[in-house]
């Protein structure tokens, strides 16, 4: 059945970890990338949605590695 | 005297893949509510069916529980044991368990929806349109937000789930608005379009294996030789999509019940 011993790593979080991975860098890009737009309109500019999706991939992996580097 | 053309020399339609159009269903009943459509179709029918069916495997296999458990109770019975010991307490711990009806019903819900895709003769997947996964990944947001607030109070709770500790204060400005998104519309919406995705593939490959194997077994020619060979991957194809129904059922709980996990302690 399901002991899970202290050493065995539970099975769902192996799931949780690639999905919130997934997750954190889609939402990087959105939320960024999102906010890039906006200003791309407000400004009337074209370059700052590319910046901001650049800007929203890095800080997702800055997450990523805080969250999921040491472990 | 003439003789009759032969069928193989008559012009046969050329073949038509399935394409998306077979998601959509005429209304049965035309129902409209405030300009709310409110239609039945055969998709809003096979929901009753299964909501149905989910009350009454439940209803009946636990009307009047026997100690030895036997026929379907034995089964619904290995069923709550599976999301207790898999999903429940593997993610979430014995803390969880007051979550395992929730996440039971939606297991077997979504199984279900999933399953009427390879069932004969409803051979639709009723998770494969947008309006259920959609409700349902709802559903689990708003649970795992008030899970959230009761918890931990809530400004606590956003404040926990939006500025992640451990970071030095300059960076909340970068990361702040990726936490928002992630938590609050990615989950979800990933959620949702997982569970829809898979349905709409495997409805579509089974529909085009399907249709091209009856196309090739009548063609009247070489193609019938490959439409032996399609009709026995077809059947592979049917075990593979029942393997998907079940697999996605999982995936679906044990993502909601990792969200739930999430919420009930902050992250350290």
């Amino acid at each position: 059945m399901s002991e899970s011993g202290p050493e065995r790593e539970p099975s769902g979080r192996g799931a949780e970890m690639v999905w919130s991975i997934i997750g954190t860098l889609i939402a990087g890009v959105l939320a960024w990338g999102g906010i890039g737009w906006l200003l791309d309109r407000w400004l009337g500019t074209r370059y700052l949605v590319a910046v901001g999706i650049v800007v929203g991939m890095a800080g997702a992996f800055y997450l990523i590695v805080k969250r999921y580097g040491s472990s | 005297m003439r003789l009759p053309a032969l069928p193989l020399a008559q012009e046969r339609e050329g073949f038509h893949a399935p394409g998306i159009e077979i998601f959509e269903w005429p209304d049965i009943v035309h129902l409209e509510v405030a300009g709310i459509d409110l239609s039945i179709n055969r998709v809003v029918l096979q929901m009753f069916l299964i909501a149905l069916l989910t009350w009454g495997l439940f209803f009946f296999a636990f009307r009047s529980p026997k100690l030895v458990p036997s026929g379907l109770q034995n089964v619904m019975e290995s069923i709550v044991d599976f999301i207790r010991g898999q999903i429940v307490l593997e993610v979430i711990g014995r803390e969880g368990l007051r979550f395992l009806p929730y996440l039971t019903t939606l297991f077997v819900f979504v199984f279900f929806g999933n399953l009427g895709g390879v069932i004969p003769p409803i051979f639709f997947p009723l998770n494969g349109r947008m309006a259920l996964p959609a409700i349902m990944a709802i559903c689990s947001l708003l649970l795992f937000i008030s899970i959230g607030i009761s918890q931990q109070g809530f400004v606590s709770y956003f404040k926990n789930a939006l500025f992640p500790p451990g970071m030095p204060k300059a960076i909340y400005i970068l990361l702040t608005p990726i936490e928002l998104i992630s938590t609050f519309v990615v989950r979800p919406v990933t959620l949702a379009i997982r569970l829809l995705a898979n349905m709409i593939a495997g409805h579509l490959i089974l529909s085009v294996f399907f249709v091209a194997t009856g196309y090739m077994l009548t063609s009247m020619n070489i193609s019938a030789v490959f439409g032996v060979g399609a009709l026995i991957f077809s059947v592979a194809l049917i075990a593979f999509e029942l393997f998907v129904a079940g697999l996605q059922a999982y995936v679906f709980t044990i993502l909601s019940a990792v969200y739930i996990a999430g919420a009930l302690e902050p992250e350290h």
